[in-house]
Parts: structure tokens; sequence; C-alpha cells
């Protein structure tokens, strides 16, 4: 056996909680490409969910019906569809966000994941992840619900505004609850009873952003003020965590 | 080499899960080259005392100081000159052993050319299992990697909780020669044990018992 080599008295360095994060951060993604945990579970439920809205879908097409003013237009509309899209994304992102902590309190890597980084950076990384994930799963996602229901983007930049925006905030939502779950050792009830009240409000936003998408106006102030509210909700959510992170981490 | 003057001071530490009072009042104070081992029997609080140490876990009583060069370092960096190995801090099954100790030294700003990994996991008798999935080694075989994990950083203090544990007797020489070297190099060792013989192995021995 070959002795051991104490060059020198720390052989290390003070890592900033950034540097600390974006190693977290690569790990997770190193280790999703050998589980795919987190995006087969998020795919499954994405794939079954675009297959049950297929085939309910087709007892709607061509269905009129009146709205406030008394026209008749389409039952099956671009906001009604955008919003299912929401829909079917925050349960994608509940299914398969979840993993993230929990399989670090499961395997008991959360313990040694504790002595070598705070509490800030692990959060910063758990989100990053979350947010990669769930953007890649939309990037999927979207582009064949639309194929399949025939969901016009409308507004393009608006749209892109809207899905990039509440991704990343419904990805914020998902990582919190995700550590409160995982810490609570009760993931699913806790899952859904913390994450419902916020989720709630994160949906109104994004319908309300949304349904701007279908609707032209010559105004950027009409586009940016629903998106404003996504984005505040967003930073609002992260910072709130980034503070009260280390409650839910640690012991 | 020179190591810094460390000093270790455990004063008056007591511990309560929820109604039932583990113990109260520890306290010891150690410092460059001892090796201390933490002794009582099953659920007595051994773990939980280093974990107190390592910071972990807040005391219900009493407070746990780390001294380097005789300033105290803040709870939030202690970590950073702690080494630790025990059965709770698992390692990363999905990723082989090189990921892992890229990924940790990472976290504490190290980097390793591969001859560099080649001659750590020989040293802890890994040699070309490197690039084998964790979750694919044997118990053995994983503890050895979370010695090499735990040391590779040089840590001032070494918190070993079980350190045998699941070691056949080239793995517990192995420890026994880490021990024993980093005594020599004037670092502080800490085991928690319930085993005799990994009781010689240190100098002083401190007895904890549930109240």
């Amino acid at each position: 056996m070959g002795r051991v080599r104490y060059s020198c008295c720390n052989g290390m360095n003070d890592q900033t909680w950034i540097q600390q994060a974006l190693a977290l951060f690569r790990k997770d993604i190193l280790a999703e490409t050998r589980t795919r945990v987190a995006f087969g579970a998020m795919g499954v439920f994405s794939f079954a969910s675009l297959l049950l809205i297929a085939l309910a879908m087709v007892g709607l097409k061509g269905v009129l019906i009146q709205n406030s003013s008394g026209q008749a237009v389409p039952a099956w509309n671009n906001s009604g569809k955008m919003s299912l899209l929401w829909v079917l994304l925050c349960f994608a992102a509940f299914a398969g966000l979840s993993h993230s902590f929990v399989y670090e309190e499961e395997t008991g890597t959360a313990s040694t994941l504790k002595l070598h980084m705070g509490p800030q950076a692990v959060y910063a990384g758990k989100l990053l992840f979350n947010t990669t994930v769930l953007l890649a799963v939309s990037l999927v996602i979207t582009p064949m619900y639309m194929v399949m229901t025939g969901m016009d983007a409308g507004t393009l930049p608006m749209f892109f505004a809207v899905m990039l925006s509440g991704t990343a905030s419904l990805s914020a939502v998902a990582t919190v609850v995700a550590a409160l779950a995982a810490r609570a050792r009760s993931t699913g009830a806790l899952f859904g009873a913390v994450g419902l009240p916020m989720l709630t409000v994160l949906l109104v936003l994004i319908m309300n952003a949304a349904r701007q998408c279908y609707i032209r106006s010559e105004s950027a102030v009409q586009y940016l003020r629903p998106l404003t509210g996504i984005v505040c909700f967003g930073v609002l959510i992260v910072t709130l965590s980034a503070m009260l992170f280390h409650y839910i981490w640690e012991d | 080499m020179t190591v810094p003057p460390i000093c270790l001071d455990v004063r008056g530490v007591g511990h309560r899960f929820g109604a039932r009072l583990l113990y109260r009042d520890i306290s010891f104070s150690v410092g460059n080259g001892d090796v201390l081992a933490v002794t009582g029997h099953n659920g007595s609080g051994k773990s939980t005392l280093l974990k107190i140490i390592a910071g972990l876990l807040q005391p219900t009583e009493g407070s746990v100081e780390l001294a380097m060069n005789g300033e105290v370092t803040p709870p939030s960096r202690r970590s950073n000159f702690i080494g630790y190995v025990s059965p709770e801090m698992a390692l990363y099954q999905e990723l082989t052993a090189v990921e892992n100790i890229r990924f940790f030294g990472a976290l504490r700003g190290q980097t390793f050319e591969k001859i560099d990994l080649r001659e750590m996991l020989a040293h802890v008798g890994l040699k070309g299992r490197g690039s084998d999935r964790v979750g694919d080694y044997s118990s053995g075989m994983k503890q050895r990697l979370k010695y090499l994990i735990a040391i590779m950083h040089n840590p001032e203090l070494l918190l070993l909780d079980e350190p045998g544990a699941n070691l056949d007797v080239h793995g517990t020489r192995i420890v026994e020669q880490i021990i024993h070297e980093r005594r020599e190099a004037g670092f502080l060792t800490i085991l928690a044990t319930n085993e005799p013989e990994e009781e010689l192995w240190a100098g002083c021995v401190i007895p904890v018992a549930t109240v």
C-alpha cells in the first residue's frame, strides 16, 4: 500500500456557492443520463396525457359555443388548448421533479452533500437542473401537442416568452416543494398540498399571459404586463426559497 | 510540511431527540496528532456526537468549536476542514468511482489528473476499478472509496463512524495505516466504535452513555 501524501495542510480552496452549484448541476445531468428517472417520469406522464387529450378532443372538433357577446366561437380554441398544455406541463413537472431531492434523501447522499456544500449551493444546483429538465421536456412536448391539437402559437415572441418564463417559474415552485416533500418523507401528499396554492397562482398568471398570445395589440405594454406577473412571481418564489432553504435542508 | 495548530473544543454538549434525552455534559478538548475513540453501546449517541462535531446537527446543549491557528472556524466553514466516513453518508451509485471523486473534489475546488486518480485508487486498494459504477461495488469497496473521498483534501479533522465497517483484513490495515500516518503528520482523528481492536488505534477514549 502506498503512503498517503499530505502535501499541504489543506488541499482545498474555498469554492464559491456558484461553482458548487454548477458542479452539482453537472453531476445531476450525468446521473440523469444514466438513470433517466426524471425524464422517464415526465415523459411517460406527458405522452399518456397527450394521448388522452387527443382522444378527448375528437368529440370537440367543429363544436361551436356562444361567447359573452353572443358570437359563435369554436369550443376548442387556442386559449383553451394553451391552458390544457400548461396543466399538462404542471403535472409533468410535479411528477418528475420531485425526484431531485427525494433521491438524495432516499439514497443517503443528502448527508454527504450537507457536509460538502452549503444549502444555498444545493438549492441553486437543483433549481438549475430542474429548470433544464423542464425546459427540455417542454421543448419536446409543446411541438407534439401543437401538431396533435392544431394549436396556433399566436404572436410568436409572446408565445416563446410565456413558455420560457412559465417553465422557469414552474420549476422554481416544483423545486422548493420537492425539497419540502423530501424532508417530510411524505412525498406525494405534501407535494400536492404545499404545491397547489403556489401552482394555482402561477397557472392563473400563465393563463392570463397565454391569452395575450392570441390578441393582436399594437402596444408592447399589453404583452409585457402579464409577462411581468409571471417573472415577478418566479423571482419571488426563488428569493423566498433561497432565504428559507437552509431551514428545509438542515436538520 | 507543517500542520496548523488545531484545537477541537467540545463543551457541555448534550442532545435530545424530542422528549428523549440522549446524553448531556460531554466535554473534551483535543488537538494536533490526537486520535480519540468515542465508545458506547448501540444507541448511546456516538454517531450523533460525530454529526454534532461535523456541524451536521445542532446540539441541544453546549457548544463545539474547531480552532485553526488559534482562530475559531465559523460553523458554516467547519466542514471545509473535516473528512467524514460514516455508514449514513452514501456515494452516488450510478456514477463511477472516478466520477464520484471528481464531483466531491470539485465541490472543494480540487481537480485531479488521471495519474493522481490511479494512485489514489491504488492507495485504498481499488486499483483498476475507477471506471466501475459504485452501485456495482461490494460494501467493502464502497467503504474504501468513502475513505479516499474523506481524506483526499487532507482534512485537519477526520471523523470515522464505525471505521472498520464492511472492511476485510486488508481494508482494516489500510484504515489503521491512514490513522497512523495522520497521527504522525499532526492531524486530528476521532472515531466512533464498539470494536475493542479499533479502540486500540486511539490514544484516548471517551465513553458516552444515555442518561
